[in-house]
């Protein structure tokens, strides 16, 4: 899925490439990753998931440039991170875990002109880009709302609005629903679902149910990429998801032990629809 | 539970809250530095009810803005006293004891005791007319020309709007934590001073901690959205000054003066 | 004990234009022994209505009960004993250098001596598997032994009644379902748990009753089957699948937790 004439730099067909990067937090013993080797191509959807402390948030500060790869090589739209993060970071966007530690103005419309103000983008052209940004996010009428009055889910909201008005062709997820209730997550994930097909997303999650819709699903363990599998693949290996400490979401793991394949059935009323066309056409198995 | 800002800022629509904050900036430097040239007590009391009009054109309703000056009450109660029962200067209006009463330290006393009120009650006026964002903006552009002596206006500025706008959010955290404590055994109101202080420990602690990593978590996210202080940075607020401005700095100017020569 | 409200109703800001009345008649029992989970989105009075249970908030009218007796006439040190209280995100509050001088912090403030104190705080720690923690500073554990150490530190006070605003709020799925089997085993102890959760899934596995709280007042109360089949809009995953077979498939009957979904299901395809 090369795009001619776009990051004709070298390395520049994907829109993420890491080529085997390790990183070590300075008085740690162990690598927070070692030997990390994986690609993004532009428009794709992937998925990591992996237990706390197998170098996921590492990896989403290495492609941001927050933290320099001890060794290997990040390039992000043809670009280093680390020695261009200004530039960098015009195309690749990081929607954080927590919320509330991301809101950095006292009204919700300063917060979404943020990143455009650090552009130096002129004002007359804020004006409508942020208009648009808290349109893509339905929260047209919050402007002068105050951070602390908002609910988990529209703050998170805000931030990812903040994020769209700079246009980046990249959006990194870093755990984005992990701290929200069931409605606030799904508000979110509502209108991350719209971003799929225009960007190009990486999405760091322990909700597996967020990632049935993925291109590819990485898996991050003890700071290695221990694999890189389709939804399919991936939901029906019992023994990845355990030493992964990943959980299947209820509809899933039902579909699985009645015998459905698991990623394709994410929702009851899928699952309900199911059985219901199985127990009629009398078959047992498919 | 809403915490406003300073707590000090009443929103309200009146011809001083729509002045530019920075006219309101300096014109309560103005009026501080010409306090201190009124002499007389005539032009001390033409200023004071030139600011007494002020409060009524703001709309801010006299019990509350008398509830701004509660703090500086005992002051200015005590320098009264002192000026009245200490100086010596004047006729004697009478004694009692050792304690003396002279017309001077009367006077003395008054003058001091409504100057201070009136310093007060202007920086009072400006905090409840402005909003504190407004009135971070209006530093930042007003110390702005100190940047060419390497003065950070950008950064202090930035830092008040990020306090401004953490200030609800740490309230919060701190209630949340005293509750959690208060579930756990903790008792905030046994003992003297000393062990009451040692009880809120538990609360400090935390939400020091907890700020220490908020600030970490905030710096990340500015840093991931491009911020790299005040160089090449646009304004989304826009402050615009008015004729009105220009012209309430002049008027500010005009009685000031009047006092002063009164 | 036996845990009663009744006829709650809590105003904040009284008096204020910034009034609001967050719990407008709330009755609600807690039996001994058994997990009551509560349920209701934002705003729905759930945080406000937990804190009256060990009287951090004061009703503005109606009666919390203890075994009877009105629960303002008992000392608050013992109201909040034998009541404990674990807020969301607990973690922040901990303070104490080591994670076992935190735990120490509510035995302690009871008054106990420091062999009790000691032993409670070690009982406590292996409850939630964090034994290996005690010399550790708590600023420096993960968010989940974190989390452990904080409930902990609510356990040694070894309250009747354990009340956890969302435990598994932020926490990875397995970690989730490690603190859902402590639960369970908590009841099976003899200790009440009270579940506030927006987790409705989590809520199938280990409640015994049901309240659903909606604007500040009980919509629904019952057992899980009760209450979530009469709405199975508002239902764990296992009910809006079952409830959807239900019409063609009576015999599915009213399954809520997973295992027993499974079964039906599995009864009903024939395998």
């Amino acid at each position: 899925m090369q795009n001619p004439g776009e990051w004709t730099r070298p390395g520049g067909s994907f829109a993420v490439s890491c080529e085997r990067v390790s990183y070590s937090y300075p008085g740690s013993g162990r690598p927070a990753l070692s030997e990390v080797s994986l690609d993004l191509r532009q428009g794709e959807y992937v998925g990591v998931v992996g237990p706390n402390g197998g170098g996921k948030s590492t990896l989403v500060r290495l492609l941001n440039g927050l933290l320099r790869p001890e060794s290997g090589r990040v390039l992000v739209t043809g670009r280093d991170p680390a020695t261009e993060p200004f530039e960098v970071r015009k195309h690749l966007g990081v929607l954080f875990q927590n919320p509330e530690n991301g809101l950095v103005a006292p009204f919700v419309e300063d917060d979404v002109a943020f990143g455009l103000e650090n552009l130096g983008v002129p004002r007359e052209e804020m004006l409508g880009r942020v208009a648009r940004a808290v349109r893509a996010v339905g929260l047209e009428g919050y402007e002068r709302r105050e951070p602390h009055t908002l609910s988990g889910g529209e703050k998170q909201r805000v931030a990812l609005a903040g994020l769209l008005a700079v246009e980046p062709e990249i959006l990194v997820l870093d755990e984005p629903t992990s701290m929200l209730d069931t409605a606030g997550r799904r508000e979110v994930l509502e209108y991350l679902k719209d971003l799929h097909s225009e960007k190009t997303v990486l999405h760091v999650t322990h909700h597996l149910e967020e990632l049935t819709g993925a291109d590819r699903i990485l898996v991050l363990n003890g700071g290695e990429l221990v694999a890189d599998e389709t939804p399919e693949r991936f939901f029906s290996n019992a023994d990845l998801l355990r030493e992964n400490r990943l959980v299947l979401p209820v509809v899933p793991r039902l579909a699985l032990k009645l015998g459905f394949p698991p990623a394709k059935l994410s929702t009851p009323e899928e699952l309900a629809e199911a059985i219901l066309a199985r127990t009629q056409s009398g078959t047992r198995s498919r | 539970m809403t915490t406003r800002g300073l707590g000090q800022f009443y929103p309200l629509s009146s011809p001083v809250h729509a002045l530019d904050p920075r006219a309101k900036l300096l014109a309560t430097a103005v009026f501080v530095v010409g306090l201190f040239l009124v002499d007389s007590t005539m032009g001390l009391l033409f200023v004071a009810a030139s600011l007494v009009a002020l409060v009524v054109v703001s709309r801010i309703p006299a019990g509350t803005f008398l509830r701004l000056l509660r703090p500086v009450l005992f002051i200015v109660a005590l320098t009264l006293l002192f000026q009245v029962f200490f100086s010596r200067e004047g006729v004697t209006l009478f004694e009692w004891g050792f304690l003396e009463v002279h017309s001077g330290g009367l006077r003395l006393g008054f003058f001091l005791a409504l100057r201070l009120l009136l310093l007060v009650s202007s920086a009072g006026l400006l905090t409840a007319t402005t909003a504190p964002v407004a009135l971070a903006d209006g530093i930042e552009d007003l110390l702005s020309p100190l940047k060419r002596v390497r003065f950070p206006a950008h950064e202090v500025a930035m830092m008040m709007t990020i306090a401004l706008r953490f200030i609800p959010t740490l309230g919060e955290e701190a209630e949340k934590i005293k509750g959690a404590q208060a579930a756990r055994g903790a008792d905030f109101t046994e003992g003297g001073p000393l062990r009451r202080a040692r009880s809120f420990l538990p609360v400090l602690i935390p939400l020091t901690v907890g700020a220490f990593r908020r600030a970490d978590e905030l710096a990340d996210a500015m840093e991931s959205r491009g911020y790299r202080g005040g160089e090449g940075r646009t304004r989304y607020r826009e402050l615009r000054f008015r004729v009105s401005d220009a012209l309430a700095l002049s008027l500010t100017l005009f009685l000031l003066v009047v006092g002063i020569l009164l | 004990m036996k845990l009663e409200l009744r006829d709650l109703r809590h105003v904040y800001a009284r008096g204020t234009p910034f009034e609001v009345e967050a719990l407008r008649g709330v009755s609600l029992v807690v039996e001994p022994k058994e997990v009551l989970a509560i349920v209701g989105g934002t705003g729905s009075g759930k945080s406000t209505l937990v804190q009256h249970m060990n009287l951090l908030l004061v009703p503005t009218s109606g009666q919390v009960l203890v075994d009877g007796a009105d629960a303002t006439t008992l000392r608050r040190s013992e109201l909040r004993r034998r009541v404990g209280l674990v807020f969301q995100f607990p973690e922040s509050a901990l303070f104490a250098p080591t994670v076992e001088e935190d735990v120490a912090f509510a035995p302690r403030q009871l008054g106990l001596d420091e062999e009790e104190v000691r032993e409670r705080v070690r009982q406590s720690l292996r409850a939630l598997g964090a034994g290996h923690l005690a010399g550790r500073s708590p600023f420096a554990l993960s968010g989940g032994e974190k989390r452990r150490a904080a409930i902990a530190g609510v356990l040694a006070m070894r309250p009747e009644v354990l009340v956890v605003d969302e435990p598994t709020a932020g926490l990875d799925p397995l970690s989730r379902e490690e603190l859902l089997d402590l639960i369970l085993g908590l009841r099976e102890s003899g200790v009440s748990v009270v579940l506030v959760s927006h987790d409705l899934d989590e809520v199938a596995e280990v409640a015994d009753r049901v309240c659903v709280l909606h604007e500040g007042r009980v919509s629904a109360v019952g057992t899980p089957a009760e209450v979530f089949y009469g709405d199975p809009t508002q239902a764990p995953a296992t009910v809006r699948v079952t409830s959807l077979l239900r019409g063609s498939r009576p015999e599915i009957g009213d399954p809520v937790r997973s295992q027993e979904t499974l079964d039906a299901l599995r009864a009903l395809q024939g395998t």
